[in-house]
């Protein structure tokens, strides 16, 4: 039994033992094995499922890049007896939302639903992960309009940083496999490869689920069974490789013809299951973690060279990054860099007192805030699995947070922020006059 | 307020179908509760209960927005909304958002064409900690010049990021220069011209700020872990003592540009694939035809609202003419609204394929082809949404915020679902009838440098 009494320590408050809102985590097994964490909560009449599938993009076969997102789409596109049309018609009359999609290293899925139509929502999700149909029609809607957003991705400076940024810190490995390439790969999938993708993915072995909403213990059991019961046990997941770090400072610049241009530094971060990761959640927020932090005062308030400017750490099972995002006029790119670049070597000589407590309590208390939904929650605790934390995670999470010190942000400041780490990537037009567009 | 209306009387026995019957299952889970009253001063409070967490979001919204502005100022209510952030007499410039944050919660604001809006999400027992910051800077604001000129070029960074580096945005402003009217209220972008914003200084935003932050002028809801006496006590204490001013009421146009129907096509390289728009000046709940505002958006719904909507079946799914299909209706705006229809045409595909093709489907709506059964559905997805809002905490103050800075009222919100609900497809023709006319139209292209090939 866990409640999330970490919100009531953290913030010191009195949270008397009647309080209705206090969320407890159950541990769910259904009969046919499959686990789940559960918050119930009839404060409105819906449920929210946030569940995934231990395999994504990163697993592309070579040269099939973007079948394991296709396939994901195309999972809502008819099933069993139903086709696309008949499937989403069914979905909308008992207003049931439907969702699958890649990420590096899951395909994940939600499912909402007013409780009024459970069965039918459940059995919508049955169709779907058991019985996709993959109708060639809609493989070539699905195909056409994957390859139109990427045309259009490779306009838009943020995206395009984002994919070049992945494919340097990543070049060589399957987590930089798919920010390059993809267009002309799904040109030429084929139907039966991606059957034989979603037959590869969709199995119970790693299947993560978090259930939030009005719903209990046993109706949650009986429909997961009903749902993903069918699928096969699939065999272990094999490990991704290893990755090597940049050894050396690498700085591209993607040529793109905007006002403003998009900039994201990456330095290689530390493994979520590190001793120091809640020191360098604490050094990440101090540096990029909100309105107050000392990028945004030296960067944005100061100097106004940028509306946005943030650092956050981002983490995968081979792989953790700390990423520095802005966006500035191209005129102004090269003195938005140099600040940032100050402000990481300044972070290695420590943080003050203040700035420590101020981000213990902010860190501890935001979590609260993630709160605001069903879908919030169910992300929330599906989140926490995927990064293998206990089910008391989040009562002992104040405690982790509240027992960093000074020394220890200092010491992880000194092991994430080498210079010699950096990727720098620019895309727009940084050192020519800024182009303003008429309209 | 829990509402419990059996259908009976909207829909005769013969109608009640399945459908129809999960629209009345839909009807009676009704809305949260709500409570509202008004302070002697003016301010109008909403208090939204939910004990999910203990957390609360509080959010003052100003009956004033960029529509506001007169041309050659535009941006100015933008530009105060950041300088919102700096200092009063009491608070230090950043302070604001650097307690909240301090405090474990977080802070942000928006501007809109109708409304500005400021919000914090914060643990239930700091409720009053930002009540009492949110009440300083409505009457204590010290705007600076000092803070207002890296705040200006910070201004001018959000417009290039959310504007000039979006092809389609550039476009959306010279659309709604044709069909609302250059210099009127909803043709000024939101994020003003560079030109007006370079411009603007500590006078320029100051009066705005005197003219327009009053509590009268305003709406404070909270939603979460809180109740309405609470909340009382505190709006009391510290929105209570601040005097209202006189202000001025708002005006809006009853029509839209001149010399409509007009084209707006814009060649940018930065296009890979073009893109086709059409938008129809249309009522809202204020202006113009108003019955029309409820049939309007359950037509938008069955219209072009999701993929198995009309436009979606016949040119995506079916005709192969299109990667996606949609319409789009937003009835809660204080002046004339518009009822949008976008394409993003499958390659290869003309401009006059396009063209016959949605002509096609607006012809059948017109025609009078509207079936009781797709209506219903629409009438389902409205209301399901509508309850699916209630799961989260932001959506109900963006409910309440958006109705009531747009003239509407509580009475008109309770009364929404039943509303969308006694809408027949007649009403959905006839609405249709109304808005989808030459004379209220623009028609609008985005294409690669090239043009559309």
């Amino acid at each position: 039994m866990t409640a999330l009494r970490w919100m009531a320590l953290a913030l010191g408050l009195a949270l008397a033992a009647s309080r209705a809102e206090a969320i407890e985590i159950k541990q769910v097994t259904t009969p046919l094995g499959i686990e789940a964490w559960l918050v119930e909560d009839s404060s409105a009449p819906v449920v929210a499922l946030s569940f995934s599938f231990a395999s994504g993009s990163a697993n592309d076969p070579k040269g099939q890049k973007g079948l394991t997102s296709v396939t994901a789409s195309l999972l809502t596109d008819g099933a069993g007896p139903l086709d696309a049309q008949a499937f989403k018609q069914r979905q909308e009359d008992a207003s049931v939302a439907l969702g699958f999609g890649a990420s590096l290293e899951h395909v994940g899925g939600t499912l909402r639903l007013l409780s009024a139509h459970r069965d039918e929502a459940f059995e919508l999700l049955r169709l779907a992960v058991t019985a996709p149909r993959f109708d060639s029609d809609r493989v070539e809607q699905r195909r056409a309009q994957m390859i139109a957003g990427l045309s259009q991705a490779e306009q838009r400076p943020a995206a395009v940083a984002q994919r070049t940024m992945m494919a340097t810190v990543f070049a060589g490995h399957p987590y930089g496999a798919s920010a390059s390439g993809v267009r002309e790969d799904l040109q030429t999938l084929t139907v039966q490869q991606i059957r034989d993708r979603a037959a590869s993915m969709l199995t119970r072995n790693g299947l993560i689920v978090a259930a939030v909403g009005d719903i209990d213990a046993a109706e949650l059991s009986r429909q997961l069974d009903r749902a993903f019961g069918g699928l096969p046990a699939g065999p272990a997941r094999g490990a991704l490789p290893e990755w090597t770090p940049p050894l050396e400072p690498r700085i591209v610049n993607v040529e793109r013809p905007v006002p403003q241009s998009s900039v994201l530094i990456a330095l290689p971060a530390i493994p979520r299951d590190d001793p120091d990761w809640h020191a360098a959640v604490v050094m990440a927020h101090i540096l990029g973690g909100g309105q107050q932090s000392r990028l945004f005062t030296e960067v944005r308030e100061k100097r106004g060279l940028a509306y946005s400017v943030s650092a956050a750490l981002r983490s995968q099972r081979r792989a953790s990054l700390l990423v520095v995002s802005t966006g500035s006029a191209g005129e102004k790119v090269a003195a938005t860099l140099r600040v940032i670049k100050a402000e990481l070597v300044r972070m290695r000589d420590g943080v003050t007192d203040q700035e420590l407590a101020d981000a213990r309590t902010y860190l501890s208390g935001s979590l609260a805030l993630l709160l605001d939904s069903s879908g919030s929650v169910a992300s929330l605790l599906h989140g926490l699995q995927v990064d293998r934390q206990a089910r008391d995670y989040l009562d002992r999470r104040a405690a982790l947070i509240g027992a960093v010190k000074a020394e220890d942000v200092r010491r992880v400041a000194r092991r994430i922020l080498r210079e010699e780490a950096m990727t720098t990537v620019v895309v727009g037009k940084p050192a020519g006059a800024a182009t303003t567009a008429e309209p | 307020m829990r509402r419990r209306i059996a259908l009976g009387g909207l829909f005769a026995g013969a109608l009640l179908t399945p459908r129809a019957s999960a629209l009345a299952g839909l009807l009676r889970v009704g809305r949260r509760p709500s409570e509202t009253f008004t302070l002697p001063n003016g301010l109008q409070v909403v208090v939204l209960p939910s004990r999910r967490a203990p957390i609360v979001t509080q959010v003052l919204v100003y009956k004033v927005g960029s529509a506001d502005e007169t041309y050659g100022q535009t941006g100015i209510a933008h530009f105060l909304e950041h300088m919102m952030f700096k200092g009063t007499g009491t608070l230090a410039a950043a302070e604001f958002s650097r307690t909240v944050a301090r405090n474990g919660g977080r802070d942000n604001a928006f501007t809109d064409f109708d409304m500005t809006g400021y919000h914090q999400t914060i643990a239930s027992d700091r409720l009053e900690l930002v009540m009492r910051m949110e009440a300083d800077r409505m009457v204590n604001l010290r705007i600076l010049d000092s803070e207002l000129r890296p705040e200006r070029q910070v201004v001018l960074e959000e417009r290039r990021m959310r504007v000039d580096n979006v092809p389609s945005e550039i476009l959306d402003e010279a659309v709604r220069e044709q069909l609302f009217g250059l210099h009127r209220p909803y043709a000024m972008p939101t994020a003003g011209y560079v030109d007006d914003v370079k411009k603007l200084g500590v006078s320029h935003l100051t009066a705005f700020y005197r003219r327009f932050y009053a509590p009268n002028n305003a709406v404070l809801i909270v939603a979460g872990d809180t109740t309405a006496e609470a909340v009382r006590r505190l709006a009391e204490r510290y929105y209570g003592p601040i005097p209202n001013r006189r202000v001025v009421p708002r005006h809006r146009p009853a029509d839209g540009g001149s010399g409509l129907p007009q084209r707006v096509i814009r060649a940018d390289e930065r296009v890979p694939e073009p893109r086709w728009n059409r938008d129809f000046l249309a009522p809202s709940h204020r202006v113009g035809e108003t019955r029309h505002a409820h049939a309007l958006t359950v037509l938008t719904r069955l219209f072009g609202g999701s993929e198995t909507s009309r436009l979606s079946r016949a040119l995506v799914a079916q005709g192969g003419i299109a990667l996606s299909a949609r319409s789009g209706y937003r009835a809660t705006v204080l002046g004339l609204a518009s009822f949008g229809i976008a394409v993003q045409p499958a390659r290869g595909r003309s401009v006059a394929e396009i063209e016959t093709a949605v002509g096609d489907q607006m012809k059948r709506v017109l025609d009078g082809g509207v079936t009781a059964e797709e209506v219903e559905r629409a009438q389902n997805q409205l209301l399901a949404s509508a309850i699916y809002s209630q799961d989260s905490l932001a959506s109900g103050p963006r409910l309440y915020g958006n109705a009531l800075c747009t003239g509407g009222s509580i009475a008109e919100l309770d009364g929404w679902p039943q509303a969308i609900a006694a809408v027949r497809p007649d009403d959905v023709v006839a609405a249709a009838r109304h808005v989808w006319r030459d004379e209220g139209a623009v028609t609008s292209m985005l294409t690669p440098a090239g043009g559309w090939k």
